[in-house]
Parts: C-alpha cells; sequence; structure tokens
C-alpha cells in the first residue's frame, strides 16, 4: 500500500470510529449507533459473499453460516459459560468446518446451479434449527447475556459490556474494527498473488487447472473463509440482539448479502460494504413510509438494477482510470 | 405405505407443475426466476379474491389466476428482464432483478391481500376411504386431477403447436433459432407470461386445498429450485420427474422421520448434496461446464 | 533421442460412440509431433486423454516411464504436461503480463499464507514471477501489448498468449490444440517461426492438433494421423504426404462429414 491509501484509510477510521460517535452524540439519534453497528457486521458477512463470486460463484447460502454462527456462539455463552469474545474465532471456526463438508461436493456446480444449491441451504439451516433441540426449535435462545470481559494475565483488554455505560458504542466501536480487520484481510486477499489465482478461477477454471492450480482446494479455502466471515457476522449480531432464533437469518438474508455485494460492485473490495451500507441504511430511513416501506424499497432496487445492470460502481463515475468493467 | 404414496403423487403433481414454469423460463431466458413462489402465492390470492370475495365459481377464479399471471409475466418479461439482458454484462443481472421482483411481489401481495392466511370454501366435499389404507378427500383428487390436465396439455402445447416448437428451438440453441427466424423477443415473453401462468394456475389449485398466506413465496420457489436441480434445469420432463420425486420424497419423510422431529429437508437436502456431486446436471440434465 | 511420452492403447468411449479407439503412438524428446486428421476424427478428445481432462475408456499414457493417465489435471500439468486451449483460452479480464505471472503458479515455492503474509518465499517468488513474465514478453515480442487487457488483444495476439501462458509453466510438453486456425497465411508463418522458436531455443517437446496442411508440413518433425479414433499412419511429413490411406481418409471425408 502507498502512502495516499494508509492516508485514506487513517481518514476513514477517523470518521467512523470518531466523527460518527460525535456526529451521533450532537443529534441525539442513538438508535443509528444499532443500524450502523448493523450495517458493519453485515458488510462482514456480505464480504464473504463477494470472496466466493471472486472465485466465481453465486452464493446466496450466507444466511446459513450467520445463522450456524450464531448458533454455535449463543449455544457456547450459555450453556458452557464460554467469553462470547472467545466464542466469536470459535463460531467462525465451526462454519469453516462444516463449509468444507459442504464445499466438496457443490463447489463443483457453476452458475445458476451452484447458486440454487446454496440458496436451499440457507433453507436448510433453517429448518434444521428449528428440528434439533440443541438449538430449542422456534423458541430459540434468548436472554443472552452481553458480551463479557476479555482479559490476559489479569489485564483488561476488553471490559465488561455489561458495566459499560453505553455498550451501543461499544459494539459499534467492536463492530467497526472487525469491519476493518476483515476489509484489510480481504483487500490483502486481492491485491496478493491469492487474488490472481481467484481471478483466474473466476475467470477460466479450465486453463487455470492446466497451468497447475489446484481449483477444487483453492475454491473450497475460498469459500470456507467466505464462511468464517459470515460465522464471525452471525456471531456477533446474535450478541448485540441477545438473542437468536431459526429465523434471525433466512432465505431473505441470503438474498440481501448477495444484494449488497452486485449493488455496491463487484470489482471492487469496498463494494459489499458500500452496498451493505446503502440497502441497509436505505431500507432504514424508510422505515418512515410504513407499509409502504418494502414496495418502495423493492421498486427503488429493480430501478436501480434497471437503470444499472452493471452495478453502481460500473457509473463513469468510478472508472475514471479506465481499465473497465468485467 | 399406499397413503404415503397417493400423499406423495398428490403432492408430486403440484410440485411439478410448479417446476415446469420455472424450468420453462430458465431455458428460454438463461433466467433464474427467484419470484416463481410469489408468482404462485399471487395466483393463490387472485383465486381467493374470485371465489371468497366475489362469490364466483372456482373455475372462472383458476382461469382468472391463469390469465392474470400470464399478462403480469409478460409485462415482467417485456420491461424488466429484456432491457436488463440486453444491457447487462453478466448473466447475474437477471438473477438481482428477479429478487427485486420477488421482494416487490411480496410488497404487493401485503398491501392488496394482507398478512393473513386465507382460504376458500371446500370445492367438493367427502372423502374417499379404501378400508382406511387410502383415506383421500375428493377435493384432493380433483385437484389431482387437474394438475395432471394442466401438465399433460402444456406437454401437448410444446411439442405440438408453433409456438411450443419455436420455444423448443428457443431453449436449444438461441443464436441457431433466431438464424432461423424464430422472433426471439416475442417467443421469450410468450415463454415468460406461460411460466408464470403456470405459476398461477398452481396457486389457484392449492388455495382450495390449503389455503394460501404471504410467507409462502420464497419456500415455494426454493422447492421448485430443488425439483429442477434433481431433474436437471431446462429440461421439461427432468422438471416433471424432479417434482415427483421431490413430492414422493417428501410424503415419505414426513412419516418416516416424523419420530426425528422436522428434518425430513435436512435429509432431502444431504441427499441431493450427494446426488449433485455424482451428477452435477441432474437427472436429464444436459452436462455443462 | 528418448521417449518422453507414450500412449498405449488409448481409449475413450462416449455412450455408444468410440471416440478414440486403441491408439499407439511415442513421443521423443525435443520434437514437434502433430497429430491431423478429418473433423471429428478424435483428435481434440486425445489430447484432453494426454492432458487428463478426460478419463480413459482403456490403456494408458506414460510420461517417462510413469503413468499419468487419470490423474487430476493440475496434477498432470505438475509432471511437466501443459496444455493450451482451441478456443484461444486466456484470463480475459487480466493483462498480458498478468495472465503470464498467474500462470507461473507450478513454479511457486510460498504457501497460499505466505502470500497472505507476505513472507520473504512469496516476496522472491513475486520478484521471481515479475522478471521471468518480462523475459517471456521479449521472448515472444510481446512488449507492445504487455499492459493490455486480454479482453481487447485480436485474435493472433491471443494465440501467442495462449503460449506465453503455457511456458510459464516451464513445460516439459507444451500441447497447442489447433495454434494456426482462424489465421491468414503470413499470421500462420509468424506462428510457425514462434512455435519452431519455442522448441528450439527452450527445449520444450510440442505436441499440436491442427488442420492447417501446410503449416503441419512445415512444422512437424513427425506426424500422426487419426481417423474414426484410430491411428492410420504415423511418420515424417514427407511419408504422410505420400500414404494412400491418409489421402483416402481426407478425400473421403469430403462428402460425410462425421460429428462427434
Amino acid at each position: 500500500m502507498n502512502t495516499k491509501k494508509w492516508l485514506l484509510t487513517l481518514v476513514f477510521l477517523l470518521i467512523v470510529l470518531v466523527g460518527v460517535p460525535w456526529a451521533i452524540n450532537a443529534s441525539g439519534r442513538w438508535d443509528f449507533y444499532y443500524t450502523l453497528t448493523s450495517v458493519a457486521l453485515l458488510s462482514i458477512a456480505s464480504a464473504g459473499v463477494w470472496l466466493t463470486f471472486y472465485i466465481g460463484r453465486i452464493n446466496i447460502g450466507q444466511g446459513a453460516y450467520t445463522l450456524i454462527g450464531g448458533y454455535a456462539s449463543a449455544i457456547l455463552v450459555t450453556q458452557l459459560g464460554v467469553n462470547f469474545w472467545l466464542t466469536l474465532p470459535l463460531a467462525g471456526l465451526a462454519c469453516a468446518i462444516i463449509s468444507v463438508f459442504i464445499g466438496l461436493p457443490i463447489l463443483r456446480l457453476r452458475g445458476v446451479y451452484f447458486a440454487m444449491v446454496t440458496l436451499v441451504l440457507t433453507e436448510v439451516a433453517r429448518l434444521t434449527a428449528l428440528a434439533l433441540p440443541i438449538t430449542n426449535g422456534a423458541k430459540g435462545i434468548v436472554s443472552i447475556p452481553l458480551p463479557a470481559e476479555l482479559s490476559l494475565f489479569g489485564l483488561t483488554i476488553i471490559p465488561d459490556f455489561a458495566t459499560l455505560e453505553n455498550p451501543k458504542l461499544a459494539f459499534y466501536i467492536a463492530a467497526v474494527i472487525m469491519m476493518v480487520l476483515c476489509y484489510a484481510a480481504l483487500y490483502r486477499i486481492v491485491n496478493s498473488r491469492l487474488g490472481h489465482l481467484c481471478r483466474s478461477l473466476q475467470q477460466n477454471e479450465e486453463l487455470s487447472a492446466s497451468i497447475g492450480v489446484n481449483t477444487a482446494y483453492l475454491r473450497v479455502i475460498a469459500y470456507s473463509i467466505s464462511s468464517f466471515m459470515g460465522g464471525v457476522a452471525g456471531a456477533s449480531f446474535v450478541s448485540i440482539s441477545q438473542s437468536i432464533y431459526p429465523s434471525t437469518f433466512q432465505v431473505v438474508d441470503s438474498v440481501n448479502f448477495m444484494l449488497n455485494c452486485f449493488l455496491g460492485g463487484l470489482g471492487y473490495v469496498l463494494g459489499p460494504m458500500l452496498g451493505t451500507l446503502m440497502l441497509y441504511f436505505g431500507w432504514d430511513l424508510l422505515f418512515t413510509m410504513g407499509k409502504y416501506q418494502l414496495l418502495i424499497y423493492s421498486s427503488l432496487i429493480i430501478l436501480l438494477i434497471v437503470l444499472l445492470p452493471n452495478g453502481i460502481l460500473s457509473l463513469p463515475l468510478f472508472n475514471k482510470r479506465g481499465g473497465g468493467p468485467k | 405405505m399406499e397413503q404415503i404414496l397417493v400423499n406423495g403423487l398428490y403432492l408430486g403433481a403440484q410440485y411439478a407443475l410448479i417446476a415446469l414454469g420455472l424450468t420453462l423460463i430458465f431455458s428460454l431466458m438463461n433466467v433464474l426466476n427467484f419470484a416463481h413462489g410469489q408468482m404462485y402465492v399471487f395466483g393463490g390470492f387472485v383465486t381467493y379474491t374470485v371465489v371468497a370475495q366475489l362469490g364466483l365459481p372456482f373455475i372462472v377464479g383458476l382461469l382468472l389466476s391463469a390469465v392474470v399471471l400470464g399478462v403480469m409475466g409478460a409485462l415482467i418479461e417485456k420491461f424488466l428482464f429484456r432491457p436488463v439482458i440486453a444491457r447487462s454484462k453478466r448473466e447475474e443481472s437477471t438473477m438481482l432483478l428477479a429478487a427485486g421482483i420477488a421482494f416487490f411481489l411480496d410488497a404487493v401481495i401485503l398491501l392488496l391481500f394482507g398478512e393473513k392466511q386465507r382460504g376458500i370454501p371446500k370445492i367438493v366435499d367427502g372423502v374417499f376411504n379404501w378400508d382406511f389404507r387410502i383415506v383421500i378427500p375428493y377435493d384432493r383428487i380433483l385437484i389431482f386431477v387437474l394438475a395432471i390436465s394442466a401438465i399433460v396439455a402444456f406437454i401437448m402445447y410444446m411439442q405440438y403447436s408453433k409456438t411450443g416448437r419455436a420455444m423448443r428451438a428457443l431453449a436449444q440453441d438461441r443464436v441457431a433459432a433466431e438464424l432461423m427466424g424464430v422472433d426471439v423477443k416475442y417467443y421469450s415473453m410468450i415463454g415468460f407470461a406461460l411460466g408464470a401462468m403456470l405459476a398461477g394456475l398452481v396457486g389457484g389449485l392449492l388455495v382450495s386445498i390449503t389455503g394460501i398466506n404471504l410467507g409462502m413465496g420464497g419456500p415455494a420457489s426454493i422447492k421448485a429450485f430443488m425439483m429442477i436441480m434433481i431433474g436437471g434445469a431446462g429440461v421439461i420432463s427432468g422438471a416433471i420427474a424432479g417434482g415427483f420425486i421431490l413430492g414422493m420424497m417428501e410424503s415419505v419423510g414426513l412419516t418416516l422421520l416424523a419420530v426425528y422431529g422436522d428434518i425430513t429437508y435436512l435429509v432431502i437436502f444431504v441427499m441431493l448434496m450427494i446426488f449433485l456431486s455424482i451428477r452435477p446436471q441432474g437427472l436429464m440434465g444436459k452436462p455443462w461446464g | 533421442m528418448s521417449t518422453i511420452l507414450e500412449v498405449k492403447n488409448l481409449t475413450r468411449r462416449f455412450g455408444g460412440l468410440v471416440a478414440v479407439n486403441s491408439v499407439n503412438f511415442t513421443v521423443n524428446e525435443g520434437e514437434i509431433l502433430s497429430i491431423i486428421g478429418p473433423n471429428g476424427a478424435g483428435k481434440s478428445t486425445l489430447f484432453k486423454l494426454i492432458s487428463s481432462f478426460l478419463k480413459t475408456s482403456g490403456g494408458e499414457v506414460i510420461f517417462k516411464g510413469e503413468k499419468i493417465s487419470n490423474l487430476s489435471p493440475h496434477v498432470v500439468a505438475r509432471k511437466g504436461i501443459v496444455r493450451t486451449f482451441q478456443e484461444t483460452t486466456i484470463f480475459r479480464s487480466m493483462t498480458t503480463r498478468e495472465n503470464i505471472i498467474v500462470a507461473h503458479h507450478l513454479r511457486a515455492k510460498a504457501s497460499l499464507s505466505g502470500y497472505f503474509w507476505g513472507s520473504a518465499k512469496a516476496r522472491r517468488d513475486e520478484a521471481l514471477f515479475a522478471d521471468s513474465a518480462d523475459e517471456i514478453i521479449t521472448f515472444l515480442g510481446m512488449e507492445p501489448i504487455a499492459d493490455e487487457l486480454a479482453s481487447n488483444l485480436p485474435q493472433g495476439n491471443l494465440r501467442a498468449l495462449g503460449i506465453a501462458i503455457g511456458l510459464a509453466t516451464k513445460p516439459e510438453i507444451l500441447l497447442l490444440d489447433e495454434p494456426f486456425a482462424g489465421m491468414n497465411h503470413d499470421e500462420t508463418m509468424h506462428m510457425v517461426d514462434l512455435v519452431r522458436n519455442v522448441q528450439k531455443e527452450r527445449g520444450v517437446t510440442i505436441m499440436l492438433v491442427e488442420h492447417d496442411m501446410p503449416a503441419v508440413m512445415k512444422i512437424s518433425d513427425r506426424i500422426v494421423v487419426i481417423n474414426f479414433g484410430e491411428k492410420i499412419a504415423e511418420g515424417t511429413p514427407a511419408e504422410i504426404r505420400n500414404n494412400e490411406k491418409v489421402i483416402e481418409a481426407y478425400l473421403g471425408s469430403e462428402d460425410d462429414a462425421i460429428g462427434i
């Protein structure tokens, strides 16, 4: 990364970590904390979907992994008393492992076939959560405690959220930091040789195999990273709402994750973040429309696709340097 | 056992009809119609309105469901899919559009018909009972017969009518069909309308038995996806096979797996994954990729 | 000259059709061997079998004394047999240089996580690949198009890029699928020189499938002729030119097109 990019990153961090809290304080719109925290977390899940697209697969199954991650964390916290912050990586890991087993057979499918199977996966995850005893069926898991203190050698790294004066702000800060880490990782993947390899899969799997890339392995790796992100996002989301039900993440959410990526722009690492912000924030703002909320929201989406079938970032404004869309 | 098979056949006939519409649209335009389930629900509400609200006969409701959805399908193709397909650089855009339309239809259904479960009075009373080995209400038999006739009519139409032949040519090879002088735009629109019409028809059929509600759209689409994955996407025989297989598996699963809780669809999904890893193109699909 | 590749009784059936029927031949190290035959004779299938993109129905392919048929394509590539594709297959939304750099995959020493964290090995790899890509670009005279997106390149350049991708893997055997298809005479002759250069200066054994007879006659050391999935002749261009069976096969195929 060059100096300019470091500077931009710094400006971004200042805005989200200092500017936004200040603005919320000044305006008194405390509810925006919840909205923006959700945007940050959902954009982590969307980043995963984006990564699967990067290897040439349309993933409409991220909702399954956010759900699995959410349940994994909820069960670990409530039944085994594990510290929430430890359940985060564990939830991600659980999703990654499950995704390897699911990915091995289904990643051989392409195009709409993969899309269909992942969509079905979301529904199956929901039905499974309804049926299993450990997830407590439709009643779900409720009253999940707020994240406890995380300390190392007696040194408090993260304070107990329950004792905080403003847990909303704490959640927001935590979510933003996770989002930044996630996108830093994504940026690194895309801008290293790994990105080249992923793009080689996206563009031509046969050629990729013939130059010696183990395509099946790489696909599973990318898919499990994607699912890891989904799991972490789901676990965090559940911790904020302090409850999880089979309907917490469903097909609509999977479709939304996909929409976030596509509408934000697939050629850009920050595309899914932009897409999530727009769609989620837009949805939230339309709340005032009452029963017409979904109608206006969906009309806008349709309009956007009809007018800009190649994504918002396909606007000439974003393509000054040429290169053209893929 | 007989009862399970009969239930499976009954479910399968309706499922096949849904899958036929989806696969037709897919084969003609390479569009995965996410809104298919919503179209089906919409069709159900049309019949509900005609029969329960206006008090007209069931058959009128059924026909009106088909007509309304057919017109809706044609309009959606002409004004939404056609421009997007023409200008989009990737096929995924149509998937997004279909998702947007699914949301939109959900919103319209919510505004027009509300969230409540709706049904219409029984069209035929009485129950067929064969020694308690097969128990099936007469109205289900009627619906089954209607569904099967619709499937047969559809196949005949695709096989023997000029439009059907043109659509089959289009599905096989878009470019070649265009060169042969098939009006691709026109037949894409007709195909989409026909697919939507089938969805509406099933909705109309089903509202008389189980009723209909807003939340049924999404799951219906998902079941339809499973069916065409089983049978092979874009193949008529595959859609029918997939429909009956899923109906049968659901019927068998609900009975045999009941003791383990509601895990039928988990089991079906695992089986589907194993099946697809052996045969990614489905039972009757052409190999691809 | 020593044998580098041996094809033994190689057979492939598609349903009832026998696309390749018990074909035998050997490839010598460092030569250019062409496989020719009428349309649908099974040449492309043969190529796919050798590079393991298709599973065999019978027989085997032996590379340096080791059986390689029915391995994964990437494993075969790793052993040194690399194929370029008929439909000028390249990574379309990468530049020429990026295409070549990616294709160095077989020579990567660092692990995937090494690339993520930017380990010393990974940085060495990346520097090496960049240098090697530059060298290949110079070797093939592609400097003017080095930073052009592949999707913007004309067909002739794409074909050369296909070969550049093949070279980047440092193959022992390069399989070229119709390298001259759709080219005019000048382009073809340019390509013939290019392929010759690859063979001479880089010591790569080359197998190619081709329709363009004059080019094949000019470029090949030896030729194998396939018809209806079976080998009907093998020999130097001069021998093939005068082989009756070959002439018959080519004349006969003109009025009945056989499609597999």
